[in-house]
């Protein structure tokens, strides 16, 4: 093991499990600890999903979106991943000496507004402050508890050979948004953060009686990494088709320059499902008359005669290859 | 086939039908630049060549040219004469003799992350009682932006910054390469800068090669032109990168070089001194020459006795034919230079599976 924590630990990757293997699982496994977005657990006759995430987001407000948004999207999509519909939030908030309390204020109100249209109340909070220098300027954690809306709730190992891949929206655009933030590389172009909060698309699929096998957001690590874990939870091959996936040419230019592959850039407001092939057409078709979900394309899918754990690419020149895997860190506080 | 207009309007499948159905001689190709090396695997190229085309990847990435010797140089700077030193992302992962510049911040080394030498200036002018030393590597794409940045130094006679240069050019390389491959994907992004002319007189001197660019299509394109003027038994070259590259090049830029830098000799990893191969300040600029600021001494370097980097540069060996590769050489603690960028051939073979 590391003698000290690395940037890449928190990378969203191979490392950030092997921490959480060495150190958290070693000390608090239990039977309830889960390896997905959300706990499951029996309350009564009732399931419920508990989840919490941190956000650090640099800088806290981006095109798109902004700290405050993004800590309550957090949070409603990895309840939504579970198919559970978020109930209860709550918030904690570590602030630096010196925050203009303007920015705390506009935070907070997009905090509001963003539980608004998912319909979810905000019941509880806690606030530090830290002084100058030993934060940077806020941190905020929140928590969810929501209520599983599904007999049959999606999980990271029911992907089963054949099952459609479908992307909810183009990608990478929060990863980029957040690049071009940082002003570091003298790049300009009009990507807006696809922030987004899910629950409404996930909510519209269980309405319409699909049977969606696996529901992941595609955070930190982007869709990428999304697929390997799926892989390696389902002990399933993944096929996806380069030309299918949907890309903005804008971000698709800035990963030209930078040497990004837009598949591992971060989404801050995409699903990746699985469902049945059958009903990957429908699918699309219910995501597309959804605001956050009109460029949902299928991209791949769950392919019997690829190795179990792998993900392979059918390239813009009809050649098959695997994905290459992400090592370390590629950008640091993007959520 | 292949004018400037044909050239634009041949698509991918007319290049896939060309590469798949060759019949011809066996022919090695080999690509000197890391973004084709990447673009390279990504797209699969390999899988669609007949068994008589082979496709060898060159030394065309900047930190897997660079030879130990030049890390332990700037081990030095920054642990003996506590310089801050400034670089570009890739280089902190490459191994030095005892160890890496990512290593030797534990040691107290102070690195600076950059995206350009300017930035490298800007640490200057915030740090004016410390040395600051930015490592310059890289081909002709990244020296105008080096040469920027001596040129603003001295406008502003900032006393604090200096270079430790280990640039390479091209031309001299492929001589040295002559005998390792029957023809060469020339750099599109360096073809930018130097112009075509280098690489045309290269045929007087029996090498062939095509500039090629970086989309599938054009680096498809590219490919499928090599197979058919290889067809004529004599060196041959050709442009088939005609959107970016003009036969003169970029003349601003060359002409900047040209005022600030003068060729020299240059140790490439696993090839050795390749003479007129590197670049060093001319006499007005000494100043900003770190070699010559700090009396760096003779080191002893020496590169990991089992890692191959130098041989896979030539394309005398593949990455598996390694014993560390994939074993103890990995992209999480490369031991070899050829290990740590993704444009690395050695990341690259490991990233797609050994491929």
């Amino acid at each position: 093991m590391q003698s000290t924590v690395l940037l890449a630990h928190g990378g969203g990757g191979a490392q950030t499990r092997d921490l959480i293997a060495q150190v958290f699982q070693n000390h608090l496994a239990n039977p309830e600890f889960t390896q997905d977005d959300a706990a499951i657990l029996k309350l009564g006759q009732e399931h419920i999903a508990f989840s919490t995430d941190g956000f650090i987001v640099q800088p806290y407000f981006f095109p798109g979106g902004d700290i405050g948004k993004l800590s309550i999207c957090g949070t409603v999509n990895d309840l939504s991943c579970m198919g559970a519909q978020p109930k209860w939030l709550t918030c904690a908030f570590v602030l630096e000496e010196g925050l203009p309390l303007k920015d705390l204020d506009t935070i907070v109100a997009s905090m509001a507004a963003t539980a608004k249209e998912v319909g979810v109340n905000i019941v509880a909070g806690d606030t530090k402050v830290a002084s100058k220098g030993q934060v940077d300027r806020i941190f905020i954690t929140t928590s969810g508890i929501g209520q599983i809306i599904t007999p049959n709730p999606p999980a990271g190992s029911l992907a089963q050979n054949n099952d459609a891949i479908i992307v909810t929206g183009d990608i990478g655009r929060h990863g980029a948004a957040i690049l071009l933030a940082r002003e570091q590389f003298g790049l300009e172009a009009e990507i807006t953060s696809d922030c987004a909060p899910l629950w409404h698309l996930v909510r519209k699929l269980y309405a319409a009686q699909i049977d969606i096998h696996v529901i992941r957001d595609a955070t930190r690590g982007g869709v990428g990494t999304v697929l390997y874990e799926i892989a390696a939870q389902s002990n399933v091959g993944i096929h996806i088709q380069q030309k299918a996936i949907p890309i903005e040419p804008q971000v698709q230019g800035i990963c030209r320059i930078l040497g990004l592959d837009p598949l591992y850039l971060a989404c801050e407001g995409r699903l990746v499902l699985f469902v049945p092939q059958d009903k990957a057409q429908d699918t699309v078709e219910l995501l597309q008359k959804e605001a956050h979900g009109q460029n949902a394309a299928i991209i791949g899918y769950v392919d019997a005669k690829q190795k179990a754990g792998t993900v392979v690419v059918e390239t813009e020149i009809g050649a098959v290859t695997v994905l290459p895997q992400p090592t370390g860190e590629l950008l640091p506080r993007i959520c | 086939m292949f004018n400037d207009t044909e050239l634009a309007h041949t698509t991918i499948e007319d290049a896939r039908t060309i590469i798949t159905t060759y019949t011809g001689k066996p022919l090695r190709i080999m690509e000197v630049c890391g973004t084709h090396t990447h673009e390279i695997f990504r797209l699969g190229i390999r899988q669609l060549l007949p068994p008589k085309i082979t496709l060898i990847s060159g030394p065309g990435c900047p930190v897997c040219v660079t030879p130990v010797s030049y890390i332990d140089q700037a081990l030095w700077l920054g642990l003996e004469q506590r310089a801050i030193i400034c670089t570009f992302g890739d280089l902190i992962r490459v191994p030095g003799t005892t160890m890496s510049l990512g290593d030797a911040r534990k040691e107290g080394l102070e690195l600076r992350l950059v995206y350009s030498p300017l930035d490298a200036i800007q640490i200057a002018k915030e740090n004016p009682t410390r040395e600051v030393v930015f490592l310059s590597i890289g081909f002709e794409t990244t020296v105008p932006g080096e040469c920027l940045a001596v040129q603003e130094a001295k406008a502003e006679g900032l006393a604090n910054f200096s270079l430790l240069l280990a640039n390479k050019t091209m031309p001299e390389a492929y001589l040295a390469l002559k005998n390792s491959a029957d023809a060469f994907l020339f750099p599109g992004h360096v073809c930018a800068i130097t112009g075509t002319q280098d690489c045309r007189a290269l045929t007087k001197l029996g090498i062939s090669g095509v500039v090629a660019g970086f989309t599938a299509q054009e680096l498809m394109t590219a490919l499928a032109a090599i197979l058919i003027l290889s067809r004529q038994d004599k060196p041959f070259f050709m442009n088939c990168y005609p959107r970016v590259v003009a036969d003169c090049g970029n003349v601003a830029a060359q002409k900047l070089i040209q005022s600030i830098l003068a060729p020299c000799d240059s140790e490439w990893r696993g090839l050795g001194v390749i003479p007129k191969s590197g670049l060093k300040l001319r006499e007005e600029f000494q100043d900003f020459d770190a070699q010559r600021r700090f009396h760096i001494p003779h080191l002893e370097s020496h590169a990991n006795a089992a890692c191959r980097c130098g041989d896979v540069l030539q394309g005398k060996c593949l990455p598996k034919d390694c014993k560390v590769f994939g074993k103890a050489c990995t992209p999480t603690h490369p031991i070899g230079a050829c290990m740590v960028s993704s444009e690395g051939t050695c990341a690259a073979y490991y990233q797609y599976g050994g491929m």
